[in-house]
This record gives structure tokens, sequence and C-alpha cells, in this order.
């Protein structure tokens, strides 16, 4: 490896720097894109232009009611109508939520589908998923849809082990034959290959793509196939030099350049079982593919699926702006899909209880002084929930104070100092080391606390 | 009347639970006194209850010993016109 060792002097300096062209505190923090990106294939070095993705189309594209509905009881048509309704309002009218998919398989699959399309929403256009059988593209044709995405499971673990078919290409002529009912019925196919991270990409999965491309020359340029990369098992890497099938710059090139597969009929659809959902999915845009297939809050097969709220941040991320999202509506849906029973863990990132409850009284201080330190954007504005301390042991006075203004809704020099907090701090601090509790304490008690020791700010702060 | 200094070492002996015989000018509140992150902000109330006076948060933690208390809280007293034994 070369030396690379150079002197770093100091940059000395009375004013903070807090890099606000990349954390600017109103967006994510931006995802500055300065360079290309080289990856070696079949033993050449293979440019990726990454600072294109910021021009690129790229979209997001829900599976929430298909793949997210593997992994729960079923919603009812009413929670699927309202779910439609508020993706629709985070993707805004760009339609940055481009598509979602329904099943088409029951009554109840069909009517949802007809009242969410009564909505009258251009986005998210409503797609349909079918096995890859030739029948169901009736379903398809009475359901009215342009486009639909259709099993083609494309490892041998699939071919051989699940479907039985006798050989590979009695596979292909079988996928190929429902793509090309599909195009006869006017409808486009959308491919799902499932299993593609652990597929033999030569000996299959190339040559079923080149056929697609193929097929997709004789068709109107809006039937023409599209092409899902399914990590059914979350086997993908993004890292630099992996090896093919798990190498997502690879599969991408392989599918975008050799096949020639346009980057916008070119969609990833992840799994969790790696913890890579995400940053798989984001390495999926900024090597090709345009669309990001996810789900609500990651909720899907197993280990989930890529989360829809953590691809939007991450789109706002890359594109430097809000695009027309509205990114008030992911607490909403967070708030809506509790209502109907759906566990979010705490922690969970952007929606969790606690995704900016800070409990360290260290931390706590931070906020104190400046919110940004320690909370990752302005959550006030982007989601509608302020950064919080959470009432324990560790708090210490600067947390019990943040509450407190907090509590009272006080900013900048209104705020309270921790002097006038001591009273209730000490009673926090007692809770603990007098009375041995070992829960945290709850807003209510909190408040009931500082209206009896801080009766003079309680009169002043509050209508009671 | 008692001076600044037996009043700033009566409140500190009860709000720490020390001894005031004990306590001298160059203690720290910290260090020799123990005074946890909690109570010295409870000192720094105490003491405005006491002289009955308004101190500034970060100026008053940033005092570290009782004699360096004393000479703040004078400066404040006469800043204040809060009538004190010197």
């Amino acid at each position: 490896m070369d030396e690379a060792r150079k002197p770093h002097p100091l940059v000395d300096g009375t004013e903070p720097n807090l890099l606000e062209d990349t954390f600017a505190y109103d967006l994510p923090p931006l995802i500055h894109l300065d360079a290309p990106a080289v990856e070696y294939i079949d033993g050449k070095p293979v440019q990726f232009d990454l600072p294109a993705v910021r021009n690129r189309d790229i979209c997001i594209t829900d599976t929430t009611f298909r793949d997210g509905q593997q992994a729960r009881p079923p919603y009812t048509i009413d929670q699927m109508v309202r779910i439609y309704d508020l993706l629709s309002k985070i993707g805004g009218p760009g339609g940055v939520v481009r598509q979602t998919e329904f099943f088409l398989y029951t009554k109840n699959d069909r009517e949802t589908l007809d009242r969410c399309r009564a909505l009258g929403h251009r986005f998210p256009e409503c797609t349909g998923w079918i096995r890859a059988v030739k029948g169901d593209f009736r379903l398809v044709k009475e359901a009215g849809l342009a486009e639909s995405g259709m099993l083609t499971s494309c490892s041998d673990y699939h071919i051989f082990r699940k479907l039985k078919f006798p050989s590979r290409r009695a596979c292909m002529d079988s996928y190929c034959e429902v793509v090309a009912a599909a195009l006869d019925a006017g409808v486009r196919p959308r491919c799902h290959l499932e299993d593609v991270t652990r597929a033999d990409i030569d000996g299959f999965v190339l040559p079923f793509v080149d056929r697609l491309m193929e097929m997709g020359r004789s068709v109107p340029e809006a039937l023409t196939p599209k092409v899902r990369l399914c990590d059914t098992m979350g086997f993908g890497v993004s890292y630099p030099g992996a090896r093919l099938p798990r190498s997502i710059p690879k599969l991408i090139y392989k599918l975008n350049r050799e096949c020639g597969v346009p980057s916008e009929r070119l969609e990833w659809h992840g799994h969790n079982d790696f913890h890579k959902v995400h940053v798989n999915g984001a390495t999926a845009w900024l090597y090709g593919c345009n669309a990001l297939n996810t789900t609500l809050f990651g909720f899907g097969e197993r280990t989930g699926n890529p989360p829809l709220e953590g691809a939007v941040f991450e789109y706002i991320a890359i594109k430097g702006g809000l695009c027309g999202i509205d990114t008030t509506a992911v607490t909403e849906l967070a708030d809506y899909m509790r209502s109907i029973g759906l566990p979010i863990p705490d922690n969970y990132p952007f929606v969790g209880k606690n995704f900016n409850t800070t409990s360290a009284g260290i931390h706590a201080g931070g906020l104190r002084q400046d919110e940004r330190i320690y909370n990752i954007f302005d959550t006030t504005r982007l989601l509608g929930r302020p950064p919080r301390v959470a009432i324990t042991d560790k708090t210490g006075v600067d947390g019990v104070a943040h509450w407190v203004n907090e509590f009272f809704g006080l900013k900048g020099d209104r705020r309270i100092g921790k002097i006038k907090c001591h009273k209730l701090a000490r009673w926090v601090i007692d809770q603990y080391e007098v009375q041995g509790r070992l829960t945290a304490i709850s807003d209510e008690e909190l408040q009931a606390k500082t209206r009896e020791l801080m009766p003079e700010y309680w009169r002043r702060y509050t209508a009671g | 009347m008692a001076t600044i200094e037996e009043r700033v070492k009566a409140v500190t002996a009860r709000v720490l639970n020390v001894d005031p015989a004990e306590i001298k000018p160059e203690h720290y509140f910290a260090v020799d006194l123990g005074a946890e992150s909690v109570q010295s902000v409870e000192l720094v109330a105490s003491f405005e209850e006491e002289f009955g006076i308004e101190m500034e948060e970060e100026e008053a933690l940033a005092v570290e010993t009782v004699g360096g208390a004393v000479e703040f809280i004078t400066r404040i007293c006469r800043r204040q016109g809060v009538q004190i034994e010197e």
C-alpha cells in the first residue's frame, strides 16, 4: 500500500465550524457525493457516477400491502385506504413515493384497490402482484392496472428445489410465456428476480434478463418489462470488491450496462436478515437502480424490508431538499399504525417513542445549551417531535431543567434556569437514592411535582 | 449580624451536611466538601435565598471554593444594593 503520511496542522479558531453545508439542521444531514466509485468487474476497473444520483429520477416504491402484510394479520380495507392516503401525503405531488402494489386474489383485495384509487391521488400509482401464472393476468386486466409484479424466482434453490422445474431452460421458457401473456394483455410486467443474491448470475439471471430485453423491443415503451432485484434472504452486500452474486454494485452493473436494462426500469427489494437492509437499498440507488422498494417501518417477511421512512430521509439527504415530501406525515403514519396495533419499538429511528429522547444527564446538559448537540436534525419541524429528556437517575439537573422548559414550551431567553428547578431535581434524585426506585419517572408524575414544587411557574405558564 | 463568610459557611454546612466548624475558605465545594452536581445547584439556590439576591447561573456555578463564594456573593450584594455585614 502506498505511503500516504502527510502533516495535519491545527486550524485554530475561536468560532465553531458547525459544517452547516452538510448539517443544515432544518434538513436531514446531506450526503455530498464528490467523485465516482470504482469497482473491478471481470478484472477491469468500472466507474460508477455516484454524484449523478442527484439528477436521476430515483424514487421510492412501496410494498406495505404485499410483503408488509406477509408478516402480520391482514389490514382491514379501511386501514389500507388510510395508509394509502398517508403514503400519498408523504411522497407529495412529485411522486417520490411512486408506486405501491396490491394483491389481487380476493374480493377484499380488489375492493381495497378500488377504494384507494377512488381517492384520486396520482401517486403512489397502484400496481399488482401475481404469481408467474398466465391465468393470473386476467386479474390484472380486470382490475385495470397498467403494471403488475410477477414472481420469477431465479436461484437454483427456487428453480429446482421449490418450483421443481426439470431444467433452467424449462423455467425460463415458463416465465417468458407469462411475460408474453402480460404484454399481450397490455400490462407491463415487472419481473421479480426472487433470491437473485443467491443465484447463478451468468448461468441464469443474465440470459433471462437478455431475453426479457429482447421481448421488450417489440412493444411500446410503456409496456417494456421492468426488473426487480429481490434480495430475498438479505444476502446482498454493498462492499467494493465483494463477489457476485452478493455484490450489489456488480449485480446492477450486469443488468444495467451488460443487459441494457435502463435505471428507470430497475428496482431493488431487500430484506433485513443481516441488518443491511437500508444501506443496501441506498447503495442500489447510487449504483443505478432508480426505484427502491420499501415497507412502512420496515415491516415485512421475517426481518422485514427497507423501511420507507428511512428511504424518505435518505432521499432528502441525497437530493439536498424536501422535493415536495411531507415528512410530518411519517409521524402521522406511525401514530396511526400504533393505533391499529402495529408495535413500533421505542428506540426505532424517526418514529419510536424515544428516538430523540436522551436520559443521560450529560446529554441533557448538551441539549439544554443547544439542541443540535444531541438531536439529529430539527425533529420538531420535520417530524413534529421535539427532542426530549427521559427522567431517570441518570438525568441530572440539566435534564430536569430541559424537561421543565419543554413542558412549559419555553424557548431562548424565556427558558427557566436549572437553579430554579433544583427542588424538582432533588425530588427526582431522592426517588432513586432514597426511595430505591428502579423505573423511569413518567411525564404525568413530573407534571404533578412541577405544579407542587414550582407553583409560580405553573401559574405563569399553564392555564391552571 | 453574622458576616458573609459565616452565613456562607452555615448555608454550605446545611446543604452539604457537614460541620460548619470544619469549613475553610480554601475548601473546594466538590473536592473537599463532597458537593455533587445537584448539590452545587442547591447551594446556589440557597445562597440566593439566604441573601435575597439573583445570581447569573453559569457564573455562580463556576465558583469552586468557599472563599470564592464569599467574594462573589459580596460583589453581587453590592451590585444589587443588599445590606451585608462584611
